[in-house]
């Protein structure tokens, strides 16, 4: 008979290495026509975090995504960025792009000042342009609304905002001898953990996350069908949702790997199952329904608020999946993988017990 | 209205066209003219010491340009992430201490004659017993791994006094529970590519991290780093698994000596066999909690079987402990995790890097007391969320951003939505 169940796993994992310094650094470079260079040595193995950070570079200069390349991973021209581990890069990468380009920005700033006639303060910068803060007593969302509903009128802005484009102050800039390159880095505030009581600040950030799992167990042969997978993650902020739910798909396809079938067999150090025959792993025929949701509780000290999502995405997968397990038989799997053969060897126990 | 123009969108992927279209250059598919292909000879033992090797017909053969054994190796010969305790090659009279490790390179001008050079190297191995189980490595009479001993390191956590803690308890659940060795699986193999111009070396590679790579290229060949550029290649997934060093000090030997571009891609079994892998754990957890599920005392012991070399290991078995409670909030807390040398393959990062295993151990805990108290696991968990306020079992005071009692909440609400049903009752 098969019967279905539905279990729960939590998870929190810490951003970054653990009690030691894993510092990142970056470059930005404004070019001449407003298009935007970023140096890191973050290397994206899939993940997206040229992505990442070219969105971050780009809303922190105030240009458009498209405006922006990023070279990373080149010890040749890129600055040390550390290992794409730790769930790390978006936070650390994040923060190092993101003051390379406060750093680059601050150059344009002074200038456009200068242009606009007033303090650098009342300046915003966004969609290519610096613009004047609006006067007082008009939110900046009220006066971009008004200019927007009169441009789909077919009129004219109307704004009473004085306006430079980057690309104009960038010329600017030129024409005075000013180049306008950023240099940043960060480093998370961590401390080192105490050797007898491991006491300690390990990371500067946590991430969080809440997976519910729906499986169905065949009581006859011990298989596991994983039906459906809920996956809340707290991400601090979400760079680039679409990213961030592929990385929760991706981490609960690996989850539910580990929780029923990968395992190396090793007879005397050597691994037997060296090849994709022998070495099993979730195809896109087992992976199940998956509902990823992003929950958003934003870092004071992570770029625009993120944190990380990488690994935090796999971690509760296989928890979720064993008290699940455990919810629709009645039988506890304490080793992983939860392989058919564990399942009837249990229900036999129980049943005997029973009897 | 967002306040973020570019963030928060959910813009194209950089990389996206280039390798649904094919476009993207992998390691593997970067050549160079006369380039040579470089292949390794393994260890077929997991643990004894190379005792002579004999490479002359290897070297005679038509079509081999250089057979590199650990004598040829002009830097430190040894790598590692936290210890440097892996050899670039074995040397002859040292320790091999898993199969696979490398005793001599060759490279070729194809890989057929470069594959029939190192079945014409002969190597006489002393076999010693190898250790197997990382509990019977910790006893004190075991074969020695390591001079040091098989214990590379203990973390430590304690917070409040547990003893009190369980004598305050209500309900206590203890178990033992067991995680098996897992591989990364990423669908590149281990590639790179490496010249030499006299110079300077330059190679692509398909790595996590190009710097540590350079490094450790740096030492081993005993040349300044600035004589180093590593490039990443498009990269295939990493999970962690290439992290660690794989190609490229032996791709910058090669190509150093023989002034060619040599080219070294793994097999899909070569991949298996050789990486790290996910480290197996035994953990033993003992939590109590008071009548009302009000978590109260929480022991941990995790054993961690790293295999041969440290890699990311003395890290992984750190992090574990660490988390070990997971996003709880718990007075009375002592957690031991031992990092334990095996002639395993050798374990290292993998995605989750230690709180895979003891989110499976700590979840089933909560469930179990939870059930016990007669409450839901919906329940317990918002009861001992860790919380803006909070202490972590390293005695971290959480100030902001803690957000598990929202991921808790919006779960539960999309399980409402699409009515996921316990059958033990209310989630």
């Amino acid at each position: 008979m098969k019967k279905r169940g539905v279990g729960m796993g939590c998870m929190w994992y810490g951003v970054g290495n653990t009690g030691l310094p894993n510092p990142a650094g970056a470059h930005v470079d404004i070019l001449d026509d407003g298009t935007v260079l970023v140096l890191t040595g973050c290397a994206d193995i899939g993940q997206g975090s040229d992505t990442a950070l070219a969105q971050i570079a780009a809303e922190e200069i105030g240009v458009r995504y498209e405006d922006v390349r990023v070279v990373s991973a080149d010890t040749g021209v890129t600055p040390d960025a550390g290992a794409t581990s730790a769930s790390r890069q978006t936070y650390i990468s994040g923060n190092a792009v993101r003051s390379a380009a406060r750093a680059a920005k601050q150059l344009i700033l002074e200038t456009a000042a200068e242009m606009l006639g007033v303090s650098q303060e009342e300046i915003i910068a966004g969609d290519r342009l610096l613009k004047v803060r609006a006067a007082s007593g008009k939110s900046q969302a009220f006066t971009d609304c008004q200019s927007e509903c009169r441009v789909g009128l077919g009129l004219d802005s109307g704004s009473d905002t004085r306006e430079v484009s980057i690309a104009e102050v960038i010329a600017k800039c030129r024409m005075k001898g000013k180049l306008t390159l950023g240099h940043g880095w960060y480093n998370p505030d961590t401390t080192g953990l105490d050797a007898e009581t491991g006491q300690g600040r390990p990371y500067a950030t946590y991430a969080f996350a809440t997976q519910v799992a729906e499986v169905e167990v065949d009581e006859d042969t011990g298989e596991v069908t994983v039906l459906r997978v809920v996956a809340a993650h707290d991400v601090g902020r979400a760079i680039n949702p679409r990213n961030v739910e592929g990385q929760i798909e991706g981490g609960c396809a690996i989850g539910m790997g580990y929780a029923l079938m990968e395992e190396i067999k090793l007879q005397e150090g050597n691994v037997l199952n060296c090849n994709f025959a022998t070495y099993l792993l979730p195809t896109s025929l087992d992976v199940p329904e998956i509902y990823p949701l992003i929950v958003e509780d934003p870092e004071k000290t992570g770029p625009f608020g993120a944190k990380g999502v990488g690994e935090p995405a796999l971690i509760p997968t296989a928890a979720a999946i064993a008290n699940a397990v455990y919810d629709a038989v009645g039988v506890r799997i304490t080793d992983l993988p939860i392989t058919p053969d564990k399942i009837l060897a249990k229900l036999k126990e129980k049943q005997n017990k029973g009897a | 209205m967002s306040e973020f123009k570019v963030v928060g969108q959910s813009v194209p992927k950089a990389d996206a066209l280039d390798k649904v279209i094919g476009r993207a250059k992998f390691a593997a598919d970067i050549s160079f003219p006369g380039m040579l292909y470089a292949k390794a000879l393994r260890s077929p033992v997991a643990h004894g010491i190379l005792q002579h090797i004999d490479y002359s017909a290897a070297a005679a053969l038509p079509g081999v340009a250089a057979v590199l054994t650990g004598k040829d190796v002009p830097g430190a010969n040894n790598f590692g992430i936290i210890i440097k305790d892996e050899p670039v090659i074995v040397k002859n009279g040292e320790k091999i201490r898993k199969i696979g490790d490398t005793l001599a390179l060759v490279a070729a001008e194809n890989e057929a004659i470069a594959e029939q050079a190192l079945a014409l190297i002969k190597v006489d191995i002393e076999e010693l017993t190898p250790v197997l189980c990382p509990i019977a490595a910790m006893q004190p009479d075991a074969p020695k791994i390591y001079d040091k001993g098989n214990v590379l390191a203990v973390r430590k956590i304690v917070k409040g006094d547990t003893e009190a803690g369980f004598r305050d308890s209500a309900v206590v659940v203890q178990q033992q529970y067991k995680t098996q060795m897992v591989e990364h699986a990423y669908i590149e193999p281990e590639a790179g590519i490496a010249l030499f111009d006299g110079d300077v070396v330059t190679m692509w590679v398909s790595t996590q991290n190009p710097h540590y790579d350079a490094k450790e290229v740096a030492r081993n060949l005993n040349i300044g780093l600035n004589k180093v550029r590593v490039i990443q290649a498009a990269t295939g997934g990493g999970f962690g698994g290439k992290l660690d060093v794989s190609v490229q000090v032996h791709l910058a030997m090669l190509a150093v000596v023989t002034r060619r571009p040599v080219r070294m891609v793994y097999s899909r079994t070569e991949s298996i066999k050789n990486s790290v892998k996910r480290h197996p754990y035994t953990i033993t957890m003992k939590t109590g909690a008071d009548a009302n599920g009000r978590l109260t005392a929480f022991e941990c012991t995790i054993i961690g079987d790293t295999g041969a070399y440290a890699s990311y290991g003395p890290g992984t078995l750190t992090r574990s402990a660490v988390h070990a409670t997971g996003p709880y909030e718990i007075p009375n807390v002592k957690i031991t995790a031992y990092t334990v040398y095996t002639n395993n393959p050798q374990a290292g990062a993998m995605r989750g890097f230690g709180v895979p295993q003891v989110a499976f151990a700590h979840e089933a805990q909560m469930d179990m007391l939870a059930e016990k108290v007669g409450i839901s696991p919906l329940e317990i968990r918002l009861l001992n969320a860790l919380r803006p306020g909070s202490l972590t079992a390293t005695g971290q005071y959480l100030e902001q951003s803690v957000g598990i009692v929202s991921t808790l909440e919006a779960a539960a609400a999309k399980v409402r939505e699409i009515k996921l049903e316990r059958r033990g009752g209310r989630l």
